[in-house]
């Protein structure tokens, strides 16, 4: 028995260790433990309510916008404040906008180097690359040409022993299996990517105003005046620089990223036996269509076990069943007490002892919903919307099925999805779903407005007396809840329960471990010193519990992050 | 294009400096043409969309480094890639040299950059800074104004200087 402690706080504080039990080459047990004390909602109270969003934004410096439409979902949702047309529909395009931008960075710039050998892309055959990916794609980066030239870029660093970027990875590892050509396709694809990224974050800042905060929002709606002639508003040349990013975005999550997940999904067809961990998943429905978040573009639910046939949906804004079933534990976490709560009930009062594997070992706490733990993220809405028939969803996951199996010449089923490539490909999945949902949407704000419904804002007003709200929004991390409690105009009380507490939370009284714990157990580990496997699997949830501040440690020497005992 | 990009989160004391510095800087002195100053909060990775295509960078930060809260302390380009990035458990972690090699990697990523950095005395939840960190925001400042120069740029300040905007200390 040996043990693996991943642990990258030793540079800065903050952030998420892993811990992982190894026997025979196979993860046993796994902790999973955010290291850094939040506790950020506390700032709140007290506040003006209408102000939460500005603060709540800046919990995370990744997941700005998803704080903010929580947080005024939330206030709104306290005083049943209705929210116009055009309001739901900007905030709609922004999130998709968001949505795009981050499951990009996420799959090539933030994990794609975990499965993509970069080294062994300098072997490739520039012309049968282009061949290869010729036969799968149609897209204009695939040239023989562009290809040499990155290859040639890549041997330049190399030659210079400058690998920048790509000096860090597991270069050589075992569990490393593409052939030369996909590597260097997706290192190509790689450097495309991080243009994409920014042309999709420019439709958040035409729409919000400003990145990486927003500043367009506020509880009742959008601070979006709307004057199709006129330079200073929402006008018409705005709304068509934002049409124009979307179609060629949608050429690219097409053309490239779909082909690339499937592609190399395909090769890695035995990950998709490993990381399934918890198979409880929830997602909440999203991209409202009225007033009053009735009706979704994005349907939600509940699904308990893998049993895809058993789905509860969660229908609306006001939904009980959501409202009534999510509790946070800290029976595991540092904080005082051993509680179980509703968020509304929640204190935050940490009390940190050391790391105890059979005790205390993390400061996030672990959230349940009717006391078990959930997996959240692209693949429980996947899941979900599978599950819920709805449409776009099942084209597009049957799509990759079909797809990923002709290349690994099998037959996949929507079972293969449990697993850590299933993860990949589920955040894949959405993303195609979201790229043709922001054109919808696109489409609804502009006939809207050509009805002449210009209404962005609906005045909130603060009765006397205590209102409770909840907001939800399912971000790109998944199912995100921000908890209110209001008295006589003011914050009394405020919870926000992120998706990668869900995913990233310890164990609780009933010693249930969390998804992240779960899902480790069973992977295979070849070089303890180079735990590449593990990485995969806590990437492929795309963990972001670390952004909540930036001190820069420049003079710090190497330390080593990797402890294998 | 130069762009002044202030980095860290402002709901966690003295991390908020980047932000803080930054919008003091733009309420006192006027935006030279040509230049773009950002409180960009804690993007991780997410920081290389405001890399790509710049002639250079001037980052405004807390740092690590032995000495006196409030101390400043300048880096270039060469100090801050000096030690090698590690791997991240989070794909978010504070990505400053990762976006740096990253934008590189596609051969647009600015080719000066200066760290303008301040030894912070408290790093926890809350809204203000510590004194010695609040009285170092002129003197960051003024290493910003000396790093523009160098690149030929001129501060001027403005004939009526307006109220920084710090809505989070309010």
């Amino acid at each position: 028995m040996s043990r693996i402690t991943i642990d990258p706080v030793t540079r800065i504080e903050g952030h998420l260790r892993i811990d992982a039990e190894i026997d025979g080459g196979v993860v046993r047990k796994a902790w999973s433990s955010g290291q850094m004390f939040r506790g950020i909602e506390r700032i709140l109270q007290g506040r003006d309510p209408r102000e939460a969003w500005l603060f709540t934004q800046r919990f995370c410096g990744v997941c700005t916008t998803v704080h903010a439409i929580a947080s005024v979902r939330a206030v709104e949702n306290a005083l049943q404040l209705e929210v116009p047309l055009n309001a739901q529909y900007i905030r709609n395009i922004i999130v998709a906008a968001h949505a795009m931008h981050d499951h990009i960075v996420h799959f090539y710039h933030l994990s794609a180097l975990d499965w993509v050998d970069v080294v062994s892309a300098l072997k490739a055959d520039p012309a049968k690359t282009s061949a290869l990916a010729e036969s799968l794609s149609t897209w204009k980066g695939n040239s023989r040409m562009h290809l040499a030239g990155v290859r040639d870029k890549l041997q330049g660093f190399v030659d210079a022993g400058q690998l920048g970027i790509f000096q860090n990875g597991y270069w050589g590892h075992p569990a490393m299996k593409l052939p030369p050509e996909v590597n260097l396709l997706a290192v190509s694809h790689y450097l495309e990517a991080l243009e994409y990224q920014r042309k999709v974050n420019q439709v958040v800042a035409i729409l919000g105003g400003k990145t990486p905060n927003i500043q367009n929002l506020a509880v009742g709606g959008v601070a979006n005046a709307i004057n199709l002639d006129n330079q200073a508003t929402l006008n018409m040349e705005k709304l068509y620089q934002v049409k124009d990013i979307l179609d060629e975005m949608q050429d690219f999550m097409r053309q490239v990223y779909f082909v690339d997940v499937c592609a190399i999904g395909a090769m890695y067809a035995d990950w998709l036996g490993y990381g399934k961990g918890v198979t409880n998943y929830l997602s909440v429905p999203d991209l409202p269509l009225d007033t009053r978040g009735t009706q979704f573009d994005f349907p939600g639910g509940v699904i308990m076990n893998a049993d895809l046939n058993n789905v509860q949906e969660i229908k609306t804004f006001n939904e009980p069943f959501f409202r009534e079933n999510v509790t946070e534990s800290i029976a595991r976490a540092w904080y005082d007490g051993d509680w179980s709560k509703h968020p509304f009930e929640e204190s935050t009062d940490p009390k940190y002892t050391q790391f105890e594997d059979n005790g205390k070992y993390s400061w996030v706490k672990a959230p349940r919903f009717k006391g078990v733990p959930m997996q959240v993220g692209p693949l429980a809405q996947v899941l979900t919307g599978y599950a819920l028939g709805h449409k776009p969803t099942v084209f597009w996951a049957n799509k990759t099925l079909e797809t990923a199996g002709s290349i690994a010449k099998t037959t996949l089923t929507p079972a293969v999805l449990h697993s850590t490539i299933g993860r990949h490909a589920a955040r894949m999945i959405r993303t195609q779903v979201i790229t043709d949902l922001a054109l919808k949407h696109w489409n609804l704000l502009v006939n809207n407005i050509a009805k002449g419904d210009t209404d962005i804002f609906n005045e909130p007003v603060f009765p006397k007396g205590e209102q409770r709200g909840f907001g939800f929004h399912e971000a790109p991390r998944g199912t995100l809840s921000h908890w209110i409690v209001i008295r006589d105009g003011k914050i009394a009380n405020y919870q926000a329960v992120v998706p990668s507490t869900w995913n990233a939370g310890p164990r609780d009284a009933e010693d249930q471990p969390g998804p992240y714990e779960a899902s480790l157990v069973g992977n295979p580990v070849a070089d303890a010193e180079r735990p590449l496997e593990l990485i995969r699997t806590v990437h492929s949830f795309d963990p972001c519990l670390a952004c909540a501040v930036h001190t820069v440690d420049v003079e710090g020497n190497e330390i080593a992050r990797v402890k294998a005992l | 294009m130069i762009r002044v990009l202030g980095l860290g989160n402002v709901l966690m004391g003295d991390d908020g400096f980047g932000p803080f510095a930054v919008r003091v800087l733009e309420a006192t002195y006027e935006t030279p043409d040509g230049v773009e100053f950002v409180d960009v909060g804690t993007p991780g990775l997410d920081l290389t969309p405001y890399l790509l295509g710049m002639e250079a960078v001037i980052f405004v930060d807390t740092v690590k480094s032995a000495g006196h809260a409030g101390e400043l302390r300048i880096y270039d380009r060469s100090d801050i890639l000096r030690h090698p990035p590690q791997t991240r458990t989070g794909g978010h972690d504070p990505a400053l040299k990762e976006a740096l090699l990253t934008v590189d990697a596609v051969g647009n990523g600015p080719k000066d950059v200066t760290l303008v950095g301040v030894i912070p005395a408290w790093v926890a939840t809350g809204v203000t800074l510590s004194p010695p960190v609040e009285t170092a925001i002129g003197p960051a400042i003024a290493a910003i104004g000396q790093t523009l120069a160098a690149l030929g740029v001129t501060l001027k300040r403005r004939k009526h200087p307006r109220v920084p905007d710090i809505w989070w200390a309010a």
